[in-house]
C-alpha cells in the first residue's frame, strides 16, 4: 500500500482574494489521481467552505488533507473563538458573520451544513476561546453495509 | 474532438506566446513548431490572439469555391449584421445579398433563436430549484471547458441544439431541399460545432466560412448598407445574441416571469462563474450565460469589425420584444416536436487522463511528480515547450519528456559534470612524480 498523499494549506484571516486556492488545488490533485468527478466536487466544496470558515470566523488556520486508497480526509485546525452552540451552527441559514463578509456575498449560514451534507464522516471538536478542529472524511470505496 | 485552428508551419517559430495563452494547456512545442493536443483544445481562439507571427488561422472552407457554384444558402451568425459600418437590418441585407447570389436565411434564423429561447424558458420552469441554475449551451467553447474542467456541471447544460443548427433543420423541413448550407461563423468554436459536434449528431450544415472572409468579399464587391432612422426599431431578435446578455434577455422576454440570470463574457469570468457554480454558490439563480470571448460573440477571432463598435451598434438599435400571438402558437407547436431542438445524446465528459488507472499507482506517480517539480526552477519560462514547470513535471512522469528538456536543469547537469571533470583532472597517477 503506497504512502498517503498529504496536502497542507495555510489560510489567512480576512483574505477573500486568495480564498478558494486550497479547494482548487485539492480538486486538481484528486482529478489527476483519477478520482471520480463527483467525489472531486464534494471534496472541493468541503475544502472551500472550510476555507471560508477560517477566513471569516476563525482568524485563519490550517487545512490538512490526507488522501489514501480508501478515503479523503480533510481536517481544519484553528485557534479561533470556537463555536458556542454547534447545534445552531449546523443549521442552514444560521450565521454570525460580520457585515463585511456578508456584503461580499459570504457568510450566508450555509458553510457547516454544506460540509456536513458532502461528508461521509463529520466530526467537530470545539472549545470557546481555544479553537476548533473539524474532521471530515469522504470514502473512496463503497462502504460495506 | 477535433479543433478548427490551422497552424502555418512555415510561419511558426516555436515561441511560447500561444502556449502561455491557452486556458486548457493544450499546446506544446515539438520539433521547432507548435502542436495542439486536440482532446484539450476548446477552440476559444486565445492562441490566435496571442500569435504575433500570424502562424495560426482558422480552418474554415474556401468561400470563393463555395460562391463559384452560383447560389449559396447562407446562415448568418447574429454577429453578421453589425459588421458593415452601421447596423444592417436583416430585411435590407437579404435583398442586397441576393444580388450577389447569396440567400440569407434570416426568417429561419429568427424562428430558431426564438424557439431556443422559448424552449430554454420552458425547461427552466420544469426544473426544481436544486437543478438550477441551468447553463446556456450556445457557446461551444464554454461546453468544451465544462467537459474538461467542470464535468459535474454537464447535467446543468440546457439540452438544446445550437440555434444555428436548429435554423438549418427548420430550413430543410420547410423547403425539403438538400442544397448545401453555409454558416458564416465568428469563431473556430462554431466551425467545430458543425464539423465535429460534441454529441456526434450529424450537422445539417455543410460549409463554414469565417465572417471575416464574407465581409471582405462583400466590401470588395461594393455592397452599400442602407441607412436608417436613428429611432429605428428592429423586429429582429436574433442579432441581439451577438453580444453578452442577448440570450438571457431573449429568454427572459419569452418566459412568463422575471428570471434571475447572470451573463458573463471572457475566459476569466467564464471560469470564475463556472467554479462558483460548481461550489454551489449560485443558489437562487435560474440561468447563466457564459461566452469565452470578450463582450460575447463580437469578440470572436473571425469577426472583422471592432468588438466595441459592433457592440455599440447593437445597443443603439431598439429591439421589439413583443412576440405576436401567432408566433407564440408556432413556438408552442415546435416545442412539441423535440426532435427539432432537443439534443439526442447527453454531452460526454472529457476529463484529463489520470496518472494511472490504478489509484495506488497514481499516488506513487504523483509523489514522483511532486519531487521532480520541487527541483525545478518554477519560473514557467516555457523554454521546454510546455506551459509551466508543473506541466513539465507531469509530462516526465507520464514518460513524455526528460528532465534535460529544462535548460536550467541541463545547465545544472553540465556544471556538475564540469566539476567532476575538473576533479578528475586534478588527480594524478601515482607513477608520476609530484610537481612542486
Amino acid at each position: 500500500m503506497p504512502e498517503p498523499i498529504d496536502l497542507e494549506y495555510d489560510v489567512v484571516a480576512d483574505d477573500y482574494q486568495t480564498a478558494g486556492e486550497a479547494s482548487n488545488n485539492l480538486k486538481e490533485t484528486l482529478k489527476i489521481l483519477g478520482v471520480n468527478s463527483s467525489i472531486c466536487r464534494r471534496a472541493a466544496i468541503i475544502a472551500y467552505e472550510a476555507e471560508m470558515n477560517l477566513v471569516i470566523h476563525a482568524g485563519g488556520g490550517r487545512i490538512v488533507a490526507n488522501i489514501d486508497e480508501n478515503k479523503v480526509e480533510i481536517k481544519t485546525i484553528d485557534q479561533g473563538p470556537g463555536i458556542p452552540d454547534i447545534g445552531l451552527a449546523i443549521q442552514e441559514g444560521y450565521t454570525t458573520a460580520g457585515d463585511h463578509a456578508r456584503e461580499m456575498g459570504f457568510g450566508a449560514g450555509m458553510g457547516l451544513p454544506n460540509i456536513k451534507r458532502n461528508a461521509d464522516v463529520f466530526e467537530i471538536d470545539t472549545k470557546v476561546g481555544v479553537g476548533t478542529t473539524l474532521r471530515t472524511v469522504i470514502n473512496l470505496k463503497e462502504s460495506p453495509i | 474532438m477535433a479543433h478548427s485552428i490551422r497552424i502555418s508551419y512555415s510561419a511558426c517559430h516555436g515561441c511560447v506566446n500561444c502556449i502561455k495563452s491557452c486556458p486548457t494547456e493544450a499546446i506544446r512545442v515539438i520539433n521547432g513548431s507548435i502542436a495542439i493536443i486536440k482532446d484539450l483544445c476548446v477552440d476559444c481562439g486565445e492562441c490566435l490572439r496571442a500569435c504575433a507571427r500570424k502562424a495560426l488561422g482558422l480552418d474554415d472552407d474556401d468561400w470563393e469555391l463555395i460562391h463559384a457554384h452560383g447560389s449559396v444558402e447562407a446562415l448568418p451568425d447574429p454577429t453578421f449584421f453589425a459588421q458593415f459600418g452601421s447596423f444592417w437590418f436583416p430585411e435590407d441585407a437579404q435583398p442586397t445579398l441576393a444580388k450577389s447570389g447569396v440567400n440569407l436565411l434570416i426568417d429561419e434564423a429568427e424562428q430558431a433563436f426564438d424557439l431556443s429561447a422559448y424552449a430554454t424558458s420552458r425547461i427552466i420552469e420544469e426544473m426544481s430549484p436544486d437543478q438550477r441554475p441551468l447553463i446556456s449551451a450556445y457557446c461551444p467553447s464554454v461546453i468544451g471547458l465544462i467537459q474538461l474542467q467542470f464535468p459535474e456541471l454537464l447535467s446543468r447544460v440546457i439540452p438544446i441544439k445550437n440555434p444555428l443548427e436548429i435554423a438549418a433543420e427548420l430550413w430543410r423541413r420547410g423547403t425539403k431541399s438538400f442544397a448545401p448550407m453555409t454558416l458564416f461563423a465568428p469563431c473556430p468554436a462554431k466551425i467545430t460545432l458543425v464539423r465535429d459536434p460534441v454529441t456526434k449528431e450529424p450537422s445539417s450544415i455543410q460549409h463554414i466560412v469565417s465572417i471575416r472572409k464574407v465581409v471582405h468579399f462583400l466590401m470588395a464587391a461594393g455592397v452599400k448598407v442602407s441607412s436608417y432612422e436613428k429611432s429605428a426599431k428592429s423586429k429582429w431578435r436574433f442579432p441581439t445574441w451577438a453580444t453578452r446578455g442577448g440570450e438571457t434577455r431573449h429568454i427572459s422576454k419569452l418566459a412568463g416571469r422575471e428570471l434571475t440570470v447572470i451573463a458573463v463574457s471572457g475566459l476569466r469570468n467564464t471560469k470564475d462563474l463556472l467554479q462558483q457554480l460548481e461550489l454551489g454558490r449560485l443558489r437562487g439563480v435560474d440561468f447563466v450565460e457564459c461566452r469565452t470571448c470578450d463582450l460575447g460573440c463580437f469578440g470572436g477571432v473571425a469577426v472583422p469589425e471592432s468588438r466595441f463598435l459592433a457592440h455599440l451598434r447593437n445597443r443603439h438599435i431598439e429591439t421589439d420584444w413583443e412576440v405576436s400571438p401567432q408566433r407564440r402558437s408556432e413556438l408552442d407547436a415546435l416545442y412539441e416536436t423535440p426532435k427539432i431542438w432537443h439534443t439526442r445524446e447527453p454531452i460526454p465528459s472529457k476529463q484529463r487522463l489520470p496518472l494511472s488507472n490504478d489509484l495506488s499507482e497514481a499516488m506513487s506517480r504523483l509523489k514522483q511528480m511532486n519531487a521532480i517539480f520541487a527541483e525545478m526552477p518554477h519560473i514557467d519560462c516555457g523554454a521546454c515547450g510546455r506551459p509551466s514547470c508543473k506541466a513539465m513535471a507531469e509530462d516526465i512522469v507520464r514518460e513524455q519528456g526528460d528532465i534535460t528538456d529544462c535548460i536550467f536543469k541541463l545547465r545544472e547537469g553540465i556544471s556538475s559534470l564540469a566539476a567532476q571533470i575538473l576533479s578528475l583532472a586534478d588527480t594524478q597517477p601515482h607513477t608520476i612524480q609530484k610537481r612542486r
